[in-house]
Order: structure tokens, then sequence, then C-alpha cells
């Protein structure tokens, strides 16, 4: 047994030590080393550093089904298997440090860009190839060891640990955000979080980890009885709960800009316009189970015809002109227009591809996305559009004479579009027509045969998608003051499909979280800008492979995605508990094998 | 039954066939390919009768018409690896356009260097020879890769899970270019016994094209023998057809999928050396237009199909290079090839509509 354990350990280890050396190659250990968490020794770069072993040898570690039964391995053994899987990603990692060594750093570097002199420091801690060597491997032997014990220990112990050092994770990660707020109601925040590193001090690391994981032990002990994870009983919880929550919730969104300062707010805008898409591409992708990768056409639909219906200025040779269209309505008399003009657009777009199903649906759908920007971009549209310029000093959309440009007001303004999008998304949801959705969603043919008008319900679908992106993209305008067709690649569907995916495909707290994470994250944090798409991109694929439900599902959806795994395994309950933490799944996309 | 029952009982089928007696989906697809049609015959006709200062040439139609048949023997290559793995997935593989970059780039390395070092000069073909083994070991690698790490998981999931997997890892992949090779646009040398052109039956071909075409032509013959000759291609065929009864008959379904995704990889690595030859430079981003425009074309042609592809892709080429001129400029719109990709996508959305089986293909039973 033990031979083919070791196998498995360093099979792992092989594939977490490429992951290690990617992650350096790729630029993200040398980038993330600047960003302090704990103290000045805990970066995030020592945190990428050592997830490849650990998390290799927890999955060579994992525990298995033999005999249908889930069994967990002893913990000498689970040892030693990661031992294994540690100990061989230490020993990569030292190879491609010995080819630095042989083949020197310069002239990697003219293939790699990131190979830098820096990088090479970092992961050789400063020292000789040799010392460097074998700190990784014996470092990568004891991570390893823990890793691989840490999955034999029993959930009750897991758990805890897991929470404590996840809730030490996002207060790291949340640095410039909770010192801020702590300061504004008049707090002390340098016992937590240091004033020179930025990052948390140890103390505050202990206590935030004593703080998560003691939560979640009592958390746990008042709701044993109730079956399923903590996130998809807050989504079905009891109602009195759900009142009192989203009473807090509303109270803390509506002082959060006071606390936190323009920066935040401006960020929080952003966050606030994606949130809208991620709705928006929800109603179509989530509730309706259409594809549509062209969802950026509505955003720039959105955004120019704001522009151009509250006025607008084109770059012409001499200055800026006029363009040939455009009206001076009041940003709140051109919003409906805009909306209808989206929806309208959408049933036009959805018309002719009502046909189509799944892959040829979302190819076709980005051909109409790819043809808006290109057309927006034209020269031909020119005297409209602006061309490849855009259009510039787009109208404010005032209150009572107080403009909504500054980032704290435009933050309320944002707000309060997410909230009613948020309300006609729920009424939607559990409405005649969102059943009705979902039934198409589950078999169209049937959903036919039972009376459904598929085409009805599959337009009005695209009409209300497309009518809440328009309201992000109007939001934007508004917000820039400039449209311009760089800000509608495709890039923008695929953020907000990433939205979607990433907080549970249906589910309304999911996009939430999503566009939180996604794009709040690295508006926090500007070491993630540059990695910001590579990181989406392992999300996808990441949430797809290990939670296709997303990390907060919609509790029907979820059970359809799993409707025939829970048949097979209802005799196998212990194993339902062996599911993914939501925070491995935000922290550690690619470095699962 | 009472009287009134019976009348609404009759009132409702009447409403019924009346329904089904104005067809609206049939009349909107006549709409949609009258308008179509009007547009491309005025329009071309109002471009060719252009007075002579403001129109083209015949020497410029010609030399679009060489240009497109190059591109188009690029997107064939690239169309290729789509269609074989739709062949056996049905899944679109979106991620192909980046695997085609990969080639392209890698191959850039070894051709900046022997550009630098003189040797592209001095014996171009052996160049060549090592280019393409670099481009497509590469791209085969990367392609085999994807497939094990991001498709293979997914086997059995619904069908929008691994496309939403594919888009990610386009993502991914264009994403980890960037950060391996860094953003800047690099410039990709040309050996001197490429430049200028050659004279074939009196129309000047630039010699790239020339390479493009022959090279592509030649791919597209191998890759028919393989497929259906050799035991390999014999497997992949049986695969694509049902790969429960293949597995049944003693095949490894695993392993002709990876061959799949390896021989698309090896058609993308030779386009992308094709394409960086032809368009002078590599970038993280190139992947992406060639990429849709060769789904385009796989499409256009039939997905599934080789010789559809490849006819696909040549249709699509000579469009795009002749398209926007011929059918714009007529209109006055200034720039029209700004315009190309427009003509693509509407390309691929009215073939989608129409003739959703593509030139060559054969209309699939069951709806897309």
């Amino acid at each position: 047994m033990s031979g083919a354990r070791l196998r498995e350990g360093a099979r792992a280890g092989l594939i977490g030590g490429a992951v290690f050396v990617f992650l350096g190659m790729v630029g993200m250990i040398a980038n993330f080393a600047g960003l302090s968490l704990v103290g000045s020794q805990v970066t995030l770069g020592l945190v990428l550093m050592l997830l490849p072993a650990l998390i290799a040898a927890a999955t060579a570690a994992r525990p298995r089904v033999e005999a249908g039964e889930v069994r967990r391995l002893p913990t000498p053994a689970a040892a030693a298997t990661g031992i294994a899987a540690g100990a061989v990603t230490g020993a990569v990692v030292a190879a491609a440090l010995l080819v630095v060594e042989v083949v020197t750093v310069e002239r990697i570097r003219s293939v790699f860009v990131s190979v830098s002199p820096t990088l090479v420091g970092i992961v050789a801690f400063h020292r000789t190839w040799a010392v460097a060597a074998a700190i990784h491997v014996a470092g990568g032997a004891v991570l390893g060891a823990a890793g691989g014990a840490y999955r034999s220990l029993a959930p009750d112990v897991r758990r805890p640990v897991a929470v404590g050092l996840g809730t030490v994770l996002v207060l790291g990660l949340l640095q410039r955000l909770v010192p801020t707020i702590l300061f504004e109601l008049g707090l002390r925040s340098d016992w937590l979080y240091s004033r020179t590193t930025l990052g948390l001090t140890w103390p505050g690391a202990g206590l935030a980890f004593a703080a998560g994981a003691g939560g979640w032990v009592i958390w746990r002990r008042r709701r044993r009885w109730q079956p399923g994870g903590p996130l998809e009983r807050l989504a079905e919880g009891e109602r009195a709960t759900r009142i009192a929550l989203g009473a807090v919730v509303l109270v803390g969104l509506l002082a959060l800009p006071l606390l936190a300062g323009s920066v935040i707010s401006e960020i929080l805008g952003l966050v606030a316009v994606f949130l809208l898409l991620g709705l928006g591409l929800n109603v179509v992708v989530g509730y309706a189970g259409l594809l549509d990768l062209g969802y950026v056409a509505f955003f720039a639909v959105g955004a120019y015809f704001t522009a151009l219906l509250t006025g607008a200025d084109i770059v012409a040779v001499l200055g800026t002109a006029e363009p040939a269209f455009s009206l001076h309505l009041s940003f709140y008399a051109a919003l409906p227009i805009v909306i209808l003009l989206a929806a309208g657009i959408g049933i036009l777009i959805g018309a002719p591809v009502l046909r189509l199903r799944g892959d040829y649906l979302a190819i076709v759908t980005l051909g109409f996305g790819e043809i808006a920007r290109i057309v927006f971009a034209s020269e031909w549209l020119q005297p409209v559009a602006g061309g490849a310029q855009g259009l510039r000093a787009v109208t404010p959309a005032p209150i009572l004479g107080i403009g909504f440009r500054q980032p704290q007001r435009f933050y309320y303004l944002a707000l309060a579009a997410c909230l009613l999008a948020i309300f006609v998304s729920r009424r939607l949801a559990d409405s005649r027509i969102g059943r009705a959705w979902t039934a198409m969603r589950e078999d169209e043919q049937v959903a036919e045969a039972m009376g459904i008008s598929t085409v009805k319900y599959k337009l009005l679908a695209f009409a209300i998608g497309g009518a809440v992106g328009s309201l992000g993209g109007a939001l934007f305008a508004v917000k820039l003051s400039t449209v311009q067709p760089d800000s509608f690649t495709i890039l923008v569907s695929i953020v907000a499909l990433a939205i979607v995916i990433l907080g549970g495909m249906g589910s309304i707290p999911g996009v939430v979280v999503g566009a939180l994470v996604l794009m709040g994250l690295p508006g926090l944090l500007a070491q993630f800008e540059e990695f910001r798409l590579l990181i989406y991109g392992a999300v996808l694929i990441a949430v797809m492979i290990l939670r296709p439900q997303g990390l907060i599902p919609n509790v029907r959806r979820m059970r359809e995605l799993k409707e025939e795994e829970r048949l097979q395994d209802a005799w196998l309950r212990a194993g339902e508990q062996a599911g993914e933490e939501p925070e491995v799944a935000v922290a550690g996309e690619e470095a699962r094998p | 039954m009472t009287r009134a029952a019976t009348e609404g009982l009759s009132g409702e089928g009447v409403g019924l066939r009346r329904v089904e007696r104005f067809p609206i989906r049939r009349v909107l697809l006549v709409l949609v390919s009258v308008i179509t049609a009007l547009f491309v015959v005025i329009g071309s006709w109002k471009t060719l009768t252009l007075p002579a200062g403001r129109g083209y040439s015949a020497g410029a139609w010609r030399d679009f018409l060489v240009l497109g048949v190059a591109q188009g023997a690029v997107f064939a290559l690239i169309a290729l690896g789509y269609s074989l793995v739709y062949g056996i997935l049905r899944m679109i593989n979106f991620a192909h356009g980046e695997v085609f970059m990969m080639g392209a780039y890698a191959s850039y390395f070894f051709a900046a260097a022997y550009g630098r070092s003189g040797f592209l000069d001095r014996s171009p073909a052996l160049a060549l020879l090592i280019l393409f083994a670099v481009a497509i070991v590469v791209s085969s690698s990367v392609a085999v890769l994807l497939e094990r790490v991001a498709y293979r998981p997914l086997r059995r999931a619904p069908r929008l899970v691994p496309l939403i997997t594919a888009i990610g890892a386009s993502l991914f992949l264009q994403h980890a270019a960037l950060g391996l090779f860094g953003a800047q646009t690099q410039g990709y040398p040309r050996p001197d016994a490429l430049k200028g052109s050659w004279s074939i039956l009196g129309v000047p071909v630039g010699r790239v094209s020339a390479l493009v075409v022959l090279v592509s032509a030649a791919m597209v013959l191998i890759l028919s023998y393989f497929v259906r000759s050799t035991k390999l291609g014999k497997s992949m065929r049986a695969a694509a057809e049902d790969q429960e009864i293949a597995s049944l008959m003693g095949i490894n379904v695993d392993r002709v999928i990876m061959l799949t995704f390896a021989v698309g990889g090896v058609l993308a690595g030779v386009a992308g050396v094709l394409f960086a030859l032809r368009f002078q430079f590599v970038h993280y981003s190139m992947g992406f237009a060639p990429g849709i425009a060769a789904f385009t074309a796989a499409v256009l042609g039939g997905i599934g199909s080789i010789a559809g592809a490849a006819l696909g892709g040549l249709a699509l080429g000579v469009l795009q290079s002749i398209g926007p001129a011929l059918f714009l400029s007529g209109f006055n719109v200034p720039s029209p090839f700004q315009l190309k990709d427009v003509v693509t996508f509407s390309v691929l959305v009215l073939v989608l509509i129409f003739r959703p089986g593509g030139i060559l293909g054969r209309e699939e039973v069951q709806k897309l």
C-alpha cells in the first residue's frame, strides 16, 4: 500500500512543483512578495510559495472511497504521503533554480521576462543554490507532512483551522479597507494592522485566527442539526433572520462610503457597475440557461445611448464638437429610453438565434458583441459615436443639484440601481416567468410540451438581461464621463460571466459575492491588477471542475447539478462533508493539481 | 356538451391553425435573407461602378484575391483543429486560438535568434523546418495539457460546463503568455528567400503567400490521409461516431481524444508560424481574432469535416479580403477594412441561421 501512496504523493509533488515554477515564471511570486499579510515575514508571495506543497500533499493524502466507504488515511500514512509530495515539490523548485544557476538569469530573462534577479533572490532565500535547494526540499517535506496530516484529521478539528486561516487571509487582504473604517469610527487600528508593513500584526493575526475558528465552532454547535454547509443554509434560512440580516447589511451599505473614504467608494462604484452586469447576465445564463458571450453589447449600448441622449462631445479636428445626433435630456429622462432601447435590441439579437443552443449560441452572441464594439469604434460612425476616441464630457446625473460624479455620491446612485436590479431579479425568479425559465433550462422540449412558449420566454430573458446590462452601461458612462470603445471588449462579457459563475449560476447572493471578490479585491490591492485576468481564467476553470454550483449556490440549481450524485451517494452521507472550503476556492485557484 | 363549450373548442382550434398559418420565424428569415442579398448586390454594384479615380483597379482585386487565399489557408489549418475536436467531443475548444498563439510565440524566440545570427538567411529551408518543429511541439503540448487539465475531468458534465471552462482556459493561456513573455509586440523576422514575389501565370504572388498556401495544402492532404487510412485516424473517426461503441471495440477513447488534441495542436503550430511569417509579428493576444475567424470557417464549411474546414477557410479568407471593399465601399463607408470582422461575424450568424450544417456538413438530426 505504501509504495502506491508514495508514488501518488510524488506525482502530486511533480504537479505542485510545476505550479510553483509557473507562478514564479509568470511573475506572481515576485509581485506578491511586496504585499505583507502578517508581520513583515508573511507576504502573499510567501503564501504562494507555501501553497503548492501544502495543496499537493493534501490532495495526495485525501480520503478515498474504497469498497463503498470513505476511508481517511491514518495520520502517519497521510503524513508520509504528504512528505513525499512536499519533498518532490521542493525538488522540482530546486531543479528549476539549478537551471537558472547554470543558464544565468539574464539569458532566461530574454525569453521569460518575469524571471528577474529579484524573483530568484526571493525563491532562493538570497542563499547559494545548494542551501536554497536544501531549504526547499526540507521545507517542502515539513509542509507536506502538515498538509497530509491535516487531511487525516476529523472534520471537527479541520474545519475550524481552515476557517481561522481563512479569516486571517481575508483580513490580511482587506488591509486597506478595515483600518480606514476603524479610523473613521474613531477606533485604534494599530493593534490589528501594522503601520509599517500595512499587513496584520502577529497578535492581530492570532486574534483573527481565534475569532474565526472560535466563531465557527460556536456557529456549528448551535446549528448542528441542520444538513448542508453554512452558506447553503444561509441561502435557505428562516425569514426573521434574513430580514434582520438584510437590515444590518443595508445600514452597513449606506454607511460604507462615509466610513471608507473616496478611494474605496470609487472601487465600490465600479463593483456596483459590474454587479449590475452580473445580475443581468444572471437572468440570461443563470435563470434561462442561455450562455450569452456578447453581453458587453448591452453595456455598450447603455453607455453610448446615455451619452448621446444626455449630451456629450466628440473629438474633432479642432478641439471637440457636438455629435451628429444628440439630445439634451436629463439623465433620469434618458434612462427609461435607454433601457427600453436595450430591451428592444435584446429581442432583436435574440430573435434570429432562438433555435441555437449551448455553444453555438455562445459564439453567435460573442459575434454580436464584437460587432457592436467594432461598429461603435469604426470611422463610419465617427460623426455620431466618435470613432476610436469615443465620446467625452458626458452630462452628469445630478439629483436636486447634487452632482453624482463624486465617488461617494455615485456609490449611492449605483447602490440604488443594484438594489432595484436585485429586487427585480428576485421577484422574477419566484414568479411564473422564473419557473418557466427553470423549466426551459432543464429541458426545452418538455417545457414546450407543458405549454411554455420557449420563444416568448427566451426573448424575455434577452430583453430583461439587456435592460439590466444597459443600466450598468448608463451608470458607467456617467461615472467616467467618457465613453470609449476600448471599454467594451469581449473581456467585459467574460468578467461578467466569471462573476456569475464564481458566485453560483442563478444565485443573487452569489453574484454579489462574485462581484465583490472579482472586482473589489483587485481594486483594493494594486498588486492584483496585473494578474486579474489570469486569475479570472483560473477561477472559471477551477470553479467548473471543483464546484460547478459556485460559492453560494442557488439551492435549486445546485440540486439539479448534484441530483444524480446525490442519488448514487445517498448512502455515502459521510462523504458529503468532504466538500470544498470556500476560501480554498478563492485563494488556491490554480494551485490545484 | 353545451354549445358554448364546443364553440370555445373550435375557436381555439382556429386560433392554433392561424398561428401555424403565419410562421413568423420563416417570414423573418426570408426578410433577413432578402435584405442581406439586396445589400450585397447593391453594394457590389455601386462599388464596381465607382468612377475610375475612386474605385479599385483589376490589379487591386487580384491582389485582394491572392491575399485572401493565403489568409484562408491559415484559417483552414486552425479551423481543422476546431473541427476535429468538435467531431469527437461536440465541444468548441474556445482556447484553440491560444494554442495557435503559443506555437507562434515559441517559434519567435528561435526565429529571432536565427535572424540575429544570420542562419535564417543562410539556410532558410532548414531554419524554417526547425521553426515549424518548435511550434508543433509547443502547440501540441499545450493542447494536450489543456485537454488533460481542463477538459478531461468534465467529460460527463452538461454541455455548457466545458464551454465555460474553455473560455476560462482561453483567458488563462492568453494572460499566462502575457506574464511569461511580456506585453510588447515582437517583430517576427522573414528570411531573405521569402521576400519579394514570384510571378505565377503572370500574376504576382508574394513568396510568403505562396509558401502559406503550399504548406497548408500539404498539411490538409497529410491530415486527410492520416484520418482516412491509418489505424489511429480510423480510431479517431470511430470515436467521433460513437464513443461508447468505439470503446467496446477496444479503442482507448481517452487516448484518442488526447491524440485529437495533439493533431489539432500540430496544425495550429504550423498555422502559427505561417501567420507570423505573413504578418511579421507575435503578440500574446494574436490568437483571438484568427481563432474566432477559423471557428467561423469551420462552421461555414461544415464542422466535423476536413474538406469542409479547408473550403470554409478559403471562402472566409477571400470573403474577408474582398468583402469589405466590395460590399461597403459603394456605400461610401470610410475605411471599410475596419469592418472586416463584422463581415466574419455576419457570415457566422447567417450560416448558423440558414444552414447550421455548413456547406459540406450533413444536417444534424437533433437540434443544435
